[in-house]
C-alpha cells in the first residue's frame, strides 16, 4: 500500500498544457501538504527555461534544484514542495533514474537551507510523476528520502475539484529582537551570516519549545481545532505565540567583539491547514516553521545582496553603523485554489511589478498588481532609537536587489548602474 | 526549640523565568560601563512592564497577562477569581509519597503552605501588522556581553487573595528583583566580568515568612558577612543563628533532593504527648545516614561513623561548613593526622566513639561538643532538662555510644513536672533503602522509652555546640 495523492483538477489542465508544448522532456515541481495518510498536490510549475540551454535537453538536476529552493521561499506555511514530475515521450520505466536523482538533489538542497527540527511526524516521501506526452497517462510513483537505498514505490494519483477550498489558515505577527556579536576583524557579510545563522538556529529552538495558543487558547496537542468542518466556510484563526525568554546558559558569555547586528521588527506568519480534522499540534508545527522561514529567507536574501554589494563596491568606507531593511512579504492568490497564497519578498525600493515578474517566472502565475496584497506588513521604517543612544550618523543603504533570479543579463546591468548611482542615505538622529 | 504549628493555610506563588541580559561595553570606563548595564536593565524593567510579559501556570492551561488587566485564559477565570481556585486547573500525578499515607502518621509540618509554580515568559507576537524587521550592524570594537537572569520570586497568598491582587504584587516582585540584581552586579562587577546575581529564599521565623535575597554567583558565603549583617538588622534576627547562609535557603517540597538521602524522616511522625510534657526537638535540616550507603558495607561495626555523617550533614545543610559530608576513610585519617589513632587504622573496621566523633568534629568541621557521661543507662531518665536544654540553644542532633551500640539523638519529649521522657532516635543499623515509609513504621526513626538503652551499661554523648555567628 503506497502514498495516495489527491489533486486539484487545475493541476491536471496545467500538465496537460504542459504536454502541448514543444518535443524534449519537461520538468517541474508539484507543490501542496503532506499528511501521514494522504497528501494534497495544489499547484504543478514547470521549471524556467534556461537560457543558455535549448530546450529538449537533458534534464538538468542543478537548475531544478535551484528552481525548488527559489519556490520553497515563496511558499508559506503548510505548502512545500512535494516532489517532480517529468513529462517525455519514453516509458516511465525510462525516466525512472532521473526521477530518482532530481528528487534526492531537490531535497537535499531545499532542506539545508531549513533551521528547525525534523519531527517524527513528518512525511519524509516525494513524489515523483511521470506524464507520457503522447498518451497523458500518469504514472506515480514515491521515494523516501530518508532512506538513501529506497526504492520506488507505486502511490495512487488522483484528481479532485476543489481539494483546497477548505482549507484553513493560521496566522500571527511575530516581533523579532535580536542581537548578535560580531568576532573581531571578522565583520563582513560571510561572518554576519554565520553568527546569525547560530542565533537563528536557536532563535527557531526557543520557537518550536514555545506555547502557542489558538484564538486565544492553549489547546491540547491532540485537540482538533475548533470551528468544526463546515464545508465551504473558510476558518482563520489567529495564533499567538509564547516563548521562554532564553536558553538556560551554564556559562556568560563575555567576548571581545569588533561589533554587533540586530534584528529588530515584526513579521507576519502564516500557515494552511488542510480540512481533513487537522490538529493543533499540526497547526502550530507548520506555523512555527514558517515564522523560522520568512524571517531566515530574508536575512539569506539581504545578506546574498551585501555580499555581491561589497564584493563590487570594494573600496566604499565602511560605515560605523549601517541599517538595512529586510525586504518585506507580499501575498498573491493561488485563484483557482480557493484560499492559498504564495508568496514573495519585496525590498524598499523595488518596484510591485518585479514581483509580478518573479511570480510569473518561478511559479508561473499571471499576477496583476491589484491582486497583490502587501498589507498583512509595513515596510520597515527606520524611526527606531535605543532607550537613551547617544545620537550618531546613520547609514541607510538602500539595496538594490541584483537577485540570483532568472532574469535575463540585460536587465542586471540596468540594475547595477542605478545601484551606484545614488543609493545611500544619511540621516541625522536628532 | 519548642516546636509551633504552623497555621499557614495559604498558597505561595512562585515565579521563575530567565531573562536574556546583552549589552556592548564600549569603553573601560567604568562609569561608562554602569551606565550601559543600568540601561540593560532599564531595558529589561520594561519587558517586564509590557504587555508582551506572560505568566504561566505550570502544568495547566492557565496563562496570565499580568500588564494587560490582568487577562487571564482560559475565560472560566477572570482577574476577580480566588488564587486558592488555581489549584484546581492544575494536572498533578496523584502519587502521593509513602510515608503520609499511613494514619498513624501526622505530616502536618512537612505540608506548609503549596506551592503553586509559575513560568515567566514573553509573548512575541503583537496584532500587526508592524513594520518589517531592520537589520543594523554595527562596527565598534568593544566587549560583548551575554548572560541569563534567573527570575524567582515569591508572593505568599492568603484564602481571601485574587488572582488581580497577587498576580498585581507578582508582578512588583519580579521588579523589585530586578533592582535587587542591579544593585548586586553594579556592587560586583569586577572589570568586564559580571557576576550572575542569583536569587535565593529564606524562611525566617513568622511572621516574616519567605524572603528574598538576591546574591552574586561564585562569591562564597565568607565574603557575603557584611550582606548578612545588612539583612539581620533589617529583618531584626538575632546574631547567633545564619538564617541567611545560602545553605540555608528554602526547599520547595516540590523539589527532590539530588544527592538521595532523605532528609528529616523524624517529621512524618506523631509526637508524644506527656502530662505537661513538652517535646523539644532538633532545629533546621539533616540528612539520614545508615549502614550500606554510598556501597559500604559497613554493618555491624559503623554505626557511629554514621551517627557522626548525621552530624556533618546537619552543619553542612545549615550553611556552617561548606564540606561534603566525609567518608569512613575520612574520618578515620582525620584521626590519625591528629594522632589520636595508629595509621593501621586507616582501612579498618574498628569501632570509634563519642570522644572520637568530638575529635573528628572539631577538626574537620571546626565544631567543639561537650561530652556528656553516665555511669549506667538507667541514668539517663534524669538528664530531661539537660537534653531539652541542649535542643533549646543548640539544636543539633546528639551522637550517643555505649553499650556496644550508637544511636543519634534528635529530640526529647519531656515532663519537668512527672519526669517521664522519650527519646527521639534516628538508628544508623538500618540496611535498607531510603524509604520514608520503612523507616517510620519499623522504628528506625522514632520515639524511645527509657527502657531503649542498656540499663547497666554506661553511656558517652557527643554534643556538637553550634557555632553562634551568621
Amino acid at each position: 500500500m503506497g502514498r495516495s495523492y489527491i489533486v486539484e483538477d487545475a493541476v491536471e489542465g496545467c500538465l496537460s498544457k504542459l504536454c502541448e508544448q514543444k518535443a524534449g522532456s519537461v520538468t517541474g515541481l508539484l507543490l501542496g501538504q503532506s499528511s501521514p495518510q494522504r497528501d494534497f498536490v495544489v499547484m504543478a510549475t514547470r521549471t524556467p527555461p534556461r537560457e543558455e540551454t535549448p530546450a529538449g535537453n537533458p534534464v538538468d538536476k542543478e537548475w531544478v534544484s535551484e528552481h525548488a529552493r527559489q519556490v520553497s521561499r515563496m511558499l508559506p506555511g503548510g505548502l512545500s514542495v512535494l516532489g517532480v514530475f517529468i513529462i517525455t515521450d519514453t516509458e516511465a520505466k525510462d525516466t525512472l533514474t532521473t526521477l530518482r536523482q532530481l528528487v534526492f538533489a531537490m531535497e537535499s538542497l531545499v532542506s539545508s537551507e531549513q533551521l528547525w527540527s525534523p519531527a517524527e511526524d513528518d512525511v519524509s516521501d516525494c513524489v515523483a510523476l511521470h506524464v507520457n506526452r503522447k498518451t497523458r497517462k500518469t504514472f506515480c510513483r514515491t521515494f523516501d528520502v530518508k532512506d538513501p537505498k529506497s526504492t520506488a514505490k507505486p502511490a495512487d494519483w488522483r484528481y479532485q475539484a476543489g481539494v483546497c477550498s477548505s482549507w484553513s489558515m493560521v496566522s500571527c505577527c511575530l516581533h523579532v529582537d535580536m542581537l548578535v556579536p560580531l568576532p573581531d576583524n571578522k565583520t563582513d557579510p560571510e561572518n554576519m551570516d554565520k553568527c546569525l545563522k547560530e542565533e537563528l538556529r536557536g532563535w527557531a529552538q526557543r520557537l518550536e519549545s514555545g506555547v502557542c495558543l489558538m484564538d486565544g487558547r492553549k489547546l491540547a496537542e491532540d485537540a482538533e481545532l475548533p470551528g468544526g468542518q463546515k464545508r465551504n466556510v473558510r476558518q482563520t484563526y489567529t495564533a499567538q505565540i509564547l516563548v521562554t525568554p532564553s536558553e538556560q546558559r551554564l556559562a556568560d558569555e563575555e567576548q571581545r567583539c569588533g561589533g554587533s547586528v540586530s534584528i529588530r521588527g515584526a513579521v507576519h506568519s502564516r500557515a494552511y491547514l488542510h480540512s481533513n480534522k487537522p490538529k493543533a499540534r499540526l497547526a502550530q508545527k507548520l506555523l512555527k516553521r514558517d515564522a523560522v522561514s520568512t524571517v531566515t529567507t530574508r536575512v539569506q536574501m539581504l545578506l546574498e545582496e551585501l555580499l555581491t554589494s561589497e564584493d563590487e563596491n570594494k573600496s566604499s568606507s565602511k560605515q560605523k553603523r549601517e541599517l538595512f531593511c529586510l525586504p518585506h512579504r507580499v501575498f498573491c492568490p493561488l485563484k483557482a485554489s480557493g484560499p492559498l497564497c504564495v508568496c514573495d519578498y519585496q525590498f524598499s525600493d523595488e518596484s510591485v511589478c518585479e514581483v509580478t515578474e518573479r511570480l510569473k517566472e518561478m511559479l508561473d502565475i499571471d499576477a496583476a498588481e491589484e491582486d497583490l496584497d502587501s498589507s498583512q506588513e509595513a515596510p520597515g521604517e527606520i524611526t527606531e532609537r535605543e532607550v537613551g543612544a547617544e545620537p550618531t550618523v546613520e547609514t541607510v543603504v538602500a539595496l538594490v536587489p541584483k537577485r540570483n533570479s532568472f532574469i535575463g543579463v540585460a536587465m542586471a546591468t540596468a540594475v547595477a548602474l542605478l545601484a551606484t548611482a545614488a543609493s545611500m542615505l544619511y540621516l541625522n538622529d536628532v | 526549640m519548642v516546636v509551633t504549628d504552623s497555621s499557614d493555610s495559604g498558597t505561595i506563588l512562585r515565579v521563575r523565568g530567565p531573562l536574556e541580559f546583552k549589552c556592548q561595553l564600549d569603553s573601560t570606563d567604568a562609569l561608562l560601563m554602569q551606565k550601559v548595564i543600568s540601561r540593560t536593565f532599564a531595558t529589561l524593567h520594561s519587558q517586564v512592564k509590557s504587555e508582551s510579559c506572560v505568566l504561566t501556570v505550570c502544568d495547566s492551561s492557565l496563562i496570565i497577562w499580568p500588564n494587560k488587566g490582568v487577562y487571564v485564559t482560559p475565560e472560566e477565570i477572570t482577574p476577580n477569581t480566588l488564587c486558592e481556585d488555581i489549584h484546581q486547573w492544575i494536572q498533578t500525578d496523584e502519587q502521593e509519597s509513602a510515608g503520609k499515607r499511613s494514619s498513624k502518621k501526622k505530616n502536618k509540618k512537612s505540608s506548609a503552605a503549596s506551592v503553586i509554580n509559575l513560568r515567566l515568559m514573553m509573548e512575541v507576537t503583537k496584532t500587526g501588522p508592524l513594520s518589517a524587521p531592520i537589520l543594523r550592524r554595527t562596527l565598534q570594537k568593544s566587549h560583548f556581553l551575554s548572560t541569563t537572569l534567573p527570575m524567582d520570586c515569591v508572593v505568599r497568598t492568603t484564602c481571601s487573595d485574587t488572582i488581580k491582587d497577587a498576580f498585581e504584587r507578582l508582578l512588583e516582585a519580579l521588579t523589585h528583583q530586578l533592582c535587587e540584581m542591579e544593585k548586586v552586579t553594579l556592587q560586583h562587577m569586577k572589570g568586564a566580568t559580571l557576576l550572575v546575581p542569583e536569587p535565593l529564599h529564606f524562611l525566617l521565623p513568622e511572621p516574616k515568612g519567605l524572603v528574598t535575597v538576591v546574591y552574586p554567583a561564585g562569591v562564597p558565603d565568607s565574603q557575603l558577612e557584611t550582606h548578612r549583617k545588612e539583612l539581620h538588622q533589617q529583618f531584626e534576627l538575632p546574631d547567633d543563628w545564619p538564617y541567611f547562609r545560602r545553605a540555608n535557603a528554602f526547599h520547595f517540597s516540590n523539589e527532590p533532593y539530588k544527592d538521595g538521602y532523605l532528609r528529616n524522616p523524624h517529621v512524618v511522625l506523631t509526637h508524644p504527648t506527656l502530662d505537661n510534657g513538652k517535646v523539644y526537638l532538633v532545629q533546621g535540616i539533616y540528612s539520614y545516614h545508615h549502614y550500606m550507603q554510598d556501597h559500604m558495607d559497613d554493618n555491624g561495626w559503623g554505626c557511629a561513623y554514621r551517627s557522626l555523617q548525621t552530624i556533618c550533614s546537619w552543619f553542612t545543610q545549615q550553611g556552617y561548613v561548606e564540606r561534603a559530608v566525609p567518608t569512613h576513610r575520612e574520618i578515620q585519617q582525620t584521626l590519625v593526622d591528629v594522632g589520636d589513632k595508629q595509621g593501621s587504622f586507616v582501612g579498618s573496621r574498628q569501632w570509634i566513639g563519642s570522644i572520637e566523633v568530638q575529635v573528628v568534629l572539631n577538626q574537620l568541621l571546626e565544631v567543639t561538643s561537650k561530652i556528656m557521661f553516665v555511669s549506667q543507662g538507667s541514668e539517663l531518665a534524669s538528664k530531661g532538662r539537660e537534653l531539652a536544654n541542649h535542643f533549646l540553644t543548640e539544636g543539633t542532633p546528639i551522637m550517643i555510644g555505649g553499650g556496644v551500640l550508637a544511636h543519634t539523638i534528635l529530640g526529647v519529649a519531656w515532663s519537668e513536672t512527672t519526669g517521664q521522657i522519650r527519646y527521639l532516635i534516628l538508628d544508623p543499623h538500618y540496611t535498607g533503602a531510603e524509604d520514608l515509609q520503612v523507616i517510620t513504621d519499623k522504628g528506625w526513626c522514632g520515639w524511645k522509652g527509657p527502657d531503649f538503652w542498656d540499663q547497666t551499661a554506661y553511656y558517652n554523648l557527643c554534643l556538637p555546640q553550634r557555632p553562634k555567628v551568621i
